[in-house]
């Protein structure tokens, strides 16, 4: 191909870009711009940019506790999920059993859940608790809806480490258990690192299941809390930016992070469209 | 339940890439590594289902169950304009967002697969409106398309042309929730899409170039038959994840104006949390499960008479 023409494409690819990406470009932008200039500028760039919605967003909002809550509850998801995928996967990978067949086919079921169908119990469930506003119920929730996905990728890393290895470490006298630990687990960190990722974008992004059970504003994840954000302050579109922006910062600095195994259909799972 | 796992012997023996097979009394390692997962998702999803169930046969709100009222909360559910109207709502928002996003998806799947710098940095850009959290995005569209001062508004302005009320009005909230959707969601096929296209074997084209084929040709006859499977399957996953999505209508709309946008999960959340009818929720969200179910089966059924 001409090397005319190859630049040319790059081109076409980044007016595409500019164009799917215009929304999250203009969010960002936007956040360095007063309410009136947001409402009636034209020009793409901030004419006089700002840093007062930040400010405002800092100081005058729950906004950093939201961001904590976030953090709190998404890790916490993912470090269970990833301990029960790791030892489900481990079992589907090195095991052979009846229960283990069936067990991959109900995983897939539980994809296709609605999940409003069980939140409706749970919620009723832990407000007789008075559990409602914890992080209990949205952290056991984001783990299984993880656990499918999660399960799968682990057992591919799993099985992409020759039996030969934890097999010459049971002949020596180690039990299963043992093997996996020392020898499959230390392997397959990398990829474990990834899902772990994944997993933990997931819980932060997701809004549904936290907005059902964590209504106190001290409590509100960061998806809840740039919703109430918006019903509250509609119109107030500087502060809309500004947290929105700095919403999506953690997202990105994670993506960029992973982006490279993204490489296929098969990792999204993870991340529901 | 026969199991086999590989067991150590208590003598050193054999050399170390046989397995070595015994039949124990009991295998009880894999049901052990298994049980907690298990047990979680029995707790989380699979309880809660029996429950959920058992609510829709009665007349109860979130604070009692109530009286057990049999098919009542179902036998109004099909006499109600609303829930026929979320249903239609989710096939329409199902419909469109897959037609589009697999369309813009194997455009940009195929303008991806070619040979240009920097097309990596290109990809992982084009995946962000996916991977951006749906607040974020939404917080976006609402100021570009608000009825007063919203980008798309003022230049319509510009252009003499009225403001078109996105939002308040039935007909574009519907369309506006649409085409969000289908921004959000085209990345995934793309992304798997590109997948595909990348292990197809490229002197297959080289082949039929020398026969003379012309790229239309090459297209439909090389590139189209690669990429059916993992379309249809994809297909199948989009249409799931369409008829469950909660996130992209309530954010934008809550579903108004006048339940214009509710699909049959914010139906089942406003009866539920809304009107207090937990019965009613519960009943629209298992009618949604089985519309999930029948739809999954027929779809796979059709997937296994084209693949």
């Amino acid at each position: 191909m001409r090397s005319n023409r190859r630049w040319l494409l790059l081109l076409v690819g980044l007016v595409i870009i500019f164009i799917v990406d215009f929304p999250i470009l203009t969010v960002a932008l936007n956040s360095f711009r007063t309410t009136e200039n947001i409402l009636s500028s034209r020009s793409i760039l901030p004419v006089q940019p700002t840093l007062a919605n930040y400010a405002y967003v800092s100081t005058r909002t729950h906004f950093w506790a939201f961001l904590v809550n976030s953090a709190v509850v998404a890790s916490l998801s993912t470090v269970l999920g990833i301990v029960l995928a790791g030892l489900a996967g481990f079992a589907l990978s090195r095991f052979r059993a009846r229960i283990l067949g069936s067990y991959n086919q109900m995983l897939l079921l539980v994809q296709m859940f609605p999940l409003i169908l069980a939140i409706i119990p749970l919620f009723i469930f832990f407000r007789r608790l008075g559990l409602v506003n914890s992080f209990l119920p949205v952290v056991l929730v984001y783990t299984v809806t993880q656990l499918p996905f999660a399960t799968w990728m682990l057992r591919s890393y799993f099985d992409s480490i020759p039996r030969d290895l934890d097999e010459a470490a049971i002949v020596d006298g180690a039990s299963p258990m043992r093997a996996f630990v020392q020898i499959i687990l230390p392997l397959t960190l990398p990829g474990i690192a990834a899902v772990s990722i994944f997993s933990f974008l997931f819980s932060y992004n997701e809004f549904f299941i936290s907005s059902v059970f964590l209504r106190d504003e001290n409590r509100m994840t960061m998806p809840v809390g740039i919703q109430s954000f918006m019903q509250q302050y509609g119109t107030d579109w500087g502060s809309l930016m500004a947290s929105a922006t700095l919403g999506m910062i953690p997202t990105l600095i994670l993506f960029f992070c992973i982006q490279r195994y993204m490489v296929s259909g098969a990792t999204a799972g993870a991340v529901k469209g | 339940m026969a199991t086999e796992a590989i067991r150590s012997p208590k003598a050193a023996a054999g050399p170390a890439s046989m397995p070595i097979r015994r039949k124990a009394p009991i295998q009880w390692l894999p049901y052990l590594l298994l049980l907690p997962s298990l047990a979680l998702v029995g707790v989380i999803e699979f309880y809660p289902f029996i429950s959920g169930a058992s609510y829709s046969l009665h007349k109860g709100n979130l604070l009692n169950t109530g009286a057990f009222v049999g098919l009542q909360n179902y036998q109004r559910l099909f006499g109600s304009t609303d829930f026929y109207h979320s249903l239609w709502f989710s096939f329409l928002f199902a419909f469109f967002n897959v037609l589009f996003s697999y369309l813009i998806g194997l455009a940009l799947a195929l303008f991806l697969n070619l040979d240009f710098p920097g097309r990596g940095l290109c990809r992982v850009l084009l995946l962000l409106p996916w991977i951006v959290p749906a607040v974020v995005s939404i917080v976006s569209w609402k100021w570009l398309i608000a009825d007063r001062g919203g980008l798309v508004n003022v230049l319509l302005g510009d252009l003499h042309l009225g403001p078109i009320y996105f939002l308040s009005e039935s007909g574009w909230a519907m369309v506006a929730v649409i085409v969000i959707k289908i921004w959000r969601s085209f990345p995934f096929m793309m992304l798997s899409l590109l997948a595909a296209l990348q292990v197809i074997d490229k002197t297959l084209y080289e082949a039929a170039r020398i026969d003379g084929a012309n790229h239309w040709q090459m297209f439909w006859h090389i590139t189209m038959p690669h990429l059916k499977n993992i379309s249809i399957v994809q297909a199948i996953l989009m249409v799931i994840w369409s008829i469950n999505d909660f996130e992209t209508p309530f954010l934008l709309t809550q579903g108004g104006p006048s339940n214009a946008t509710e699909n049959l999960i914010l139906l089942a959340y406003r009866y539920t949390f809304g009107r207090n009818d937990v019965g009613r929720g519960s009943a629209v969200a298992l009618l949604t499960l089985v519309v999930l179910t029948v739809l999954a089966t027929f779809m796979m059924r059709q997937q296994r008479k084209i693949a």
